[in-house]
């Protein structure tokens, strides 16, 4: 298999992954939002370092996905 | 299909309603978005997310910090053994209720029923709180025991100094 078509496999997974964090965030904020209205303030920061760590995850992915590219081009 | 009949650049898409003559779409543009670029955007949005999610955190704080002022509610002899007493903390628009409970203590909760926001009254007989609007009842511990409330009402913290009562925070 070619290194493009690694890569296009590759970033097709990539891509799954960081958007399934993406809802995964959307969902956290949802959870967060109706316990701030709510008055129930103690799972408000476990929430916020759940969506901190997906946060990470995504930047990591990206930062692989520049990697990747860098190296193709022989940077 | 011939290319005479397929919007350029758009194989398979037939031509030609008037609004797509009139609006014409460069589809070749509008489809070429790389993944890359989709990987980028979607951090993007996760890092706005991550920031909202601090933001309610920030947004806690600072409605928490409202509820801890302290306010004198009244003295110990307003309350008979098992009776109640209203109050308002920590602004005007908040009411409490504190109750004397059969063994003597003290204890107080937000009025508001955590269903629907009905006011919540003492019923002796039952010893707990019951909500007129809908027959919720609570516990004198604040935790809901029947009807539609799920919420524990928010409790109170009490101090008691000589015969004054202060009420000096609100539990979550």
């Amino acid at each position: 298999m070619s290194i493009r078509t690694q890569g296009t496999t590759l970033f097709a997974a990539i891509l799954v992954l960081v958007a399934s964090a993406v809802v995964l965030q959307l969902w956290l904020l949802t959870v967060s939002m109706e316990a701030l209205l709510g008055g129930e303030y103690k799972t408000l920061a476990p929430a916020a370092a759940g969506s901190t760590l997906l946060l990470a995850v995504n930047a990591g992915l990206l930062r692989y996905v520049f990697r990747f590219d860098r190296d193709i081009r022989g940077e | 299909m011939s290319s005479e009949t397929e919007v350029k650049g758009c194989a398979g898409c037939p031509r030609s309603a008037k609004w797509q003559r009139d609006f014409p779409i460069e589809w070749d543009g509008d489809h070429y978005v790389t993944r890359r670029e989709m990987v980028k955007f979607l951090t993007l949005g996760s890092l706005l997310l991550a920031s909202a999610n601090w933001i309610t955190v920030v947004a806690s704080k600072l409605l928490h910090r409202g509820s801890k002022a302290e306010s004198n509610i009244g003295s110990v002899s307003d309350l008979d053994r098992n009776g109640s007493m209203l109050f308002r903390y920590p602004t005007e628009q908040d009411p409490c209720i504190a109750v004397r409970t059969p063994e003597g203590k003290v204890v107080a909760y937000s009025q508001v029923c955590t269903h629907l926001s009905c006011a919540v009254v003492y019923d002796k007989s039952e010893g707990g709180f019951f909500c007129p609007c809908h027959h919720g009842v609570f516990n004198l511990q604040g935790q809901p025991v029947a009807g539609p409330p799920t919420r524990p009402l928010p409790r109170l913290t009490i101090e008691q100094r000589g015969d004054q009562l202060y009420a000096t925070g609100m539990e979550a």
